[in-house]
């Protein structure tokens, strides 16, 4: 176990730093000067140089690259150039949101998939079916900018039992996480039902009709677990995707997660904090998964022993 | 299960335990009043604020030597009078009795600090470069400060404008100073909510007790904050286009106010095409303003004859000015050597400005209407940072931009002077005319102001009539504020000053 864990902790390694590499190279490589965003246009000649020089942006870029890595190494993001506060620091308070968000859109996304895909999967063709898919392309379709204002109307301004916005208790969670899981949920909606329809003629499935089982007994019974794997393989790719793009929902709600501070320092060519999110977002992504092996190998000895 | 069924498993344990974390949405204390603002405030601190949003809600907080009234003259703040001793000297008297919301007393030499701060290259502070003309700043007893310029600088009121903040503050520390303002910061979560509390005892019992500044990036949320009732004021970040959804909201009121945000269209003088003026006023004819104002901005603004809004004591009227008219854009087209119906073929311009909604609709507004008259655009669009960058390196030909807050007329001299050409100054479309650099240096030593005022008429006049700049328009200040508050006096400039004299209506919740 220690050894199949070291392994991926040693694969773990090089996407680390081709991540950290590519991330130091963009924000790089564009346009824009922090120094300039800090100073301003009319600052003298000798301030900008100063300053460049005090945040050791006038060394070449490859001593930059190599302290950046060496500081990763140490556990230091840097600080960020805009407030000074260090990056870990702005991670730590803001990170928690963007999980918070992007788990609850994960729910959302499942609760709504799962029975609108059986329904449809169970009676293809029919009334159910066709109002099934048609919401799903429907969830599809309607952009988060459109849908989160919508939800905003009808369950906040008129209902009246939502808030609008922001970060607090569960019902602060529930319209941004229904915006955002929305368009993940009819995707695995419609998975389901193709999946669903292929197994029901599968010769597993007419044993169980011979054997007398009701039709939605044995698609409940035989089929769903079958039909699920490649949902289930969509859900998973899909999941680390959530992380990233509750960005547009962060900003829709006023959600203060990461996503949001990343696009600020992007403005502002904060060069630590930039590097800090994607980072941040990238590990997780990839810690995620290896999290998920690690997990896959507790249960099942062939990966264990692989 | 598989993999990818545990990945989701490992996500939501972490959410879970993310959402453990506690975590509280804004809360507005009772007696407040909501702001909605559109983007966290940079810095409060008076040394380093420069963005409209930080610059707006600082000057709640501290208080400067002087400031600006409505007209954009300079009256005392801190300083109870002031005169100009010499052509390079201003002393200012200070009010006594002045304390920082931690009870110390406010004396000149926490001014004379606070300068001194600035002016230190080591904090790296962004309004170092404006204190260029200033020699130092002297404390010579607790209430009397003595303003030093380098040479006699006719602006120099403007220098007297910077937040003070207690002796030996430290700069970018983890608090925030203290300030002498009419509120004091209670909390600031970027990205979240500022809160506001009054500094000293509230004036009457239905004056607002403080002020939450609840920052909502998209414009849409805000008009629904403002209808449903949690927010109380939005000032020029709602869009026009909602304003008619918030005119039917019975809680609310609409209110559109003269401002002096400035809208126009630069040229990049270094394309030969360009400098021709022939083609620089083909362009200010082809375009119809009034079309833009009436259609897109649905009237939130004036159309502009000059940087100066109307209400500015130096604004002059007189000058050049362009209504729509295509085909005297293209007989001057002929007469630069463009003839029609090559023309568009030679005049080929890239527009560039900053990724919005609007800035998109006006660019293409542009695009259509500068066709009509033979002259390609090709429109590039970045985000700010990018497109920022393309402006100051002159990577343009025209560019739209706006200039937030104009109040004195020596701001003529930043973007308009041969000498402030870029990198290192404002003049980003490197315009140079000798005439305009000797009015804009006369302006530098005028003192006296019906002087001053004349010199800067010219200035208008040979601006309206050389275009280094297209003037677009003038922003109203556009107000939405609850019913249940009243008070709000506008500044030309958007200042946020009268916030001190917010009243609740007497009956109203709070």
């Amino acid at each position: 176990m220690i050894a199949y864990l070291l392994r991926r902790i040693a694969a773990l390694l090089p996407v680390a730093l081709g991540v950290a590499t590519l991330t130091f190279a963009l924000i790089h490589l564009v346009p824009g000067d922090p120094v300039i965003a800090m100073l301003g246009e009319s600052a003298a000649p000798a301030d900008i140089e100063g300053l460049r020089h005090q945040l050791g942006l006038d060394r070449p870029l490859g001593a930059q690259y190599l302290s950046f890595l060496a500081g990763i190494a140490r556990g230091d993001l840097g600080q960020s150039i805009a407030t000074g506060v260090p990056v870990a620091t702005l991670i730590r308070e803001r990170f928690p949101a963007t999980l918070e968000l992007a788990g609850a859109g994960l729910i959302v996304a499942i609760a709504i998939a799962f029975p609108l895909g059986m329904i449809a999967g169970a009676n293809p063709g029919g009334a159910a079916d066709v109002g099934a898919m048609g919401f799903a392309i429907l969830g599809i379709s309607i952009p988060h900018l459109y849908l989160g204002p919508l939800l905003m109307i009808v369950f906040s301004l008129d209902l009246g039992w939502l808030p609008l916005t922001g970060r607090g208790g569960l019902s602060h969670l529930v319209l941004p996480a229904i915006t955002l899981g929305t368009a993940m949920a009819a995707v695995l909606a419609r998975m389901l039902r193709q999946s669903l329809i292929k197994v029901r003629c599968a010769d597993y499935m007419r044993t169980a009709l011979s054997k007398g089982l009701s039709p939605t007994r044995a698609l409940l019974g035989h089929g769903l677990r079958n039909a699920l794997t490649p949902v289930v393989t969509l859900l998973g790719l899909q999941a680390g995707g959530l992380l990233t793009g509750s960005i547009i929902t962060e900003m829709l709600f006023s959600w203060p997660g990461l996503g949001r501070l990343m696009i600020t320092a992007i403005s502002a060519r904060d060069y630590p904090l930039v590097e800090g999110c994607v980072l941040t977002f990238a590990l997780t992504y990839v810690l995620v998964n290896m999290l998920t092996d690690l997990l896959y190998g507790l249960i099942d000895p062939r990966i264990r022993f692989a | 299960m598989t993999r990818q069924a545990i990945g989701l498993g490992v996500i939501l344990a972490i959410a879970l335990l993310a959402g453990c974390r506690g975590a509280s949405a804004v809360a507005k204390p009772a007696g407040y009043i909501q702001a909605e603002l559109e983007a966290s405030p940079i810095s409060l601190d008076p040394r380093f604020a420069t963005d409209a949003i930080s610059s707006r809600v600082a000057e709640l907080i501290f208080d400067s030597l002087v400031k600006l009234d409505a007209r954009g003259n300079f009256i005392g703040d801190l300083a109870e009078n002031f005169q100009r001793r010499s052509p390079t000297e201003i002393r200012f008297n200070l009010r006594h009795g002045i304390r920082f919301s931690d009870g110390r007393s406010l004396t000149a030499a926490d001014v004379k600090y606070t300068y001194d701060s600035v002016m230190d290259a080591a904090i790296a502070s962004p309004k170092r470069a404006a204190l260029e003309p200033l020699a130092s700043v002297a404390a010579p007893d607790d209430y009397t400060v003595v303003m030093t310029t380098r040479r006699p600088y006719a602006a120099a009121l403007e220098l007297a404008t910077i937040g003070v903040v207690p002796r030996g503050s430290p700069a970018r520390g983890a608090t925030l100073p203290a300030g002498s303002g009419p509120f004091k910061l209670l909390s600031f979560t970027r990205d979240e909510a500022l809160i506001l509390a009054r500094n000293g005892a509230r004036p009457s019992a239905e004056s607002a007790a403080g002020v939450v500044f609840k920052i909502v990036p998209d414009p849409t949320v805000r008009a629904l904050e403002l209808a449903k009732g949690v927010a109380d004021f939005a000032e020029n970040n709602i869009q026009p286009d909602l304003l008619g959804y918030l005119r039917a909201r019975p809680g609310l009121s609409i209110s559109q106010f003269p401002g002096s945000g400035y809208d126009y269209l630069a040229f990049n003088f270094s394309d030969p095409k360009l400098r021709d003026v022939r083609v620089r006023r083909a362009i200010a004819l082809a375009i119809d303003r009034q079309a833009i104002v009436g259609a897109m901005l649905l009237h939130t603004a004036r159309v502009a004859s000059g940087m100066l809004s109307p209400e500015n004591w130096a604004f002059e009227s007189d000058v050049t000015r362009y209504a729509y008219d295509p085909e005297a854009a293209k007989r001057l087209l002929d007469q630069a050597g463009y003839p029609e119906p090559d023309g568009g073929g030679h005049m080929r311009f890239t527009l560039v400005y900053k990724t919005t909604p609007e800035g998109r609709r006006l660019a293409e507004a542009f695009q259509a209407m500068l066709k009509r008259v033979g002259i390609g655009l090709e429109i590039r669009s970045n985000e700010w940072a990018t497109f920022y960058s393309d402006v100051q390196r002159g990577n343009f030909d025209l560019t739209s931009m706006r200039w937030v807050g104009i109040s004195d007329p020596h701001h003529y001299y930043q973007v308009f002077d041969s000498r402030m050409a870029p990198p290192h100054g404002l003049n980003r479309g490197a315009y140079s005319n000798p005439a305009m650099d000797r009015l804009l240096e006369a302006a530098e030593v005028a003192f006296e102001p019906a002087r001053r005022r004349q010199i800067y008429a010219e200035v208008q006049k040979l601006a309206a009539a050389d275009l280094p700049y297209v003037s677009l328009w003038w922003q109203d200040n556009l107000v939405v504020m609850s019913k249940r508050i009243a008070g709000f006096a506008p500044y030309p400039n958007g200042s946020l000053l009268s916030f001190s004299d917010l009243v609740f209506d007497s009956g109203a919740p709070r």
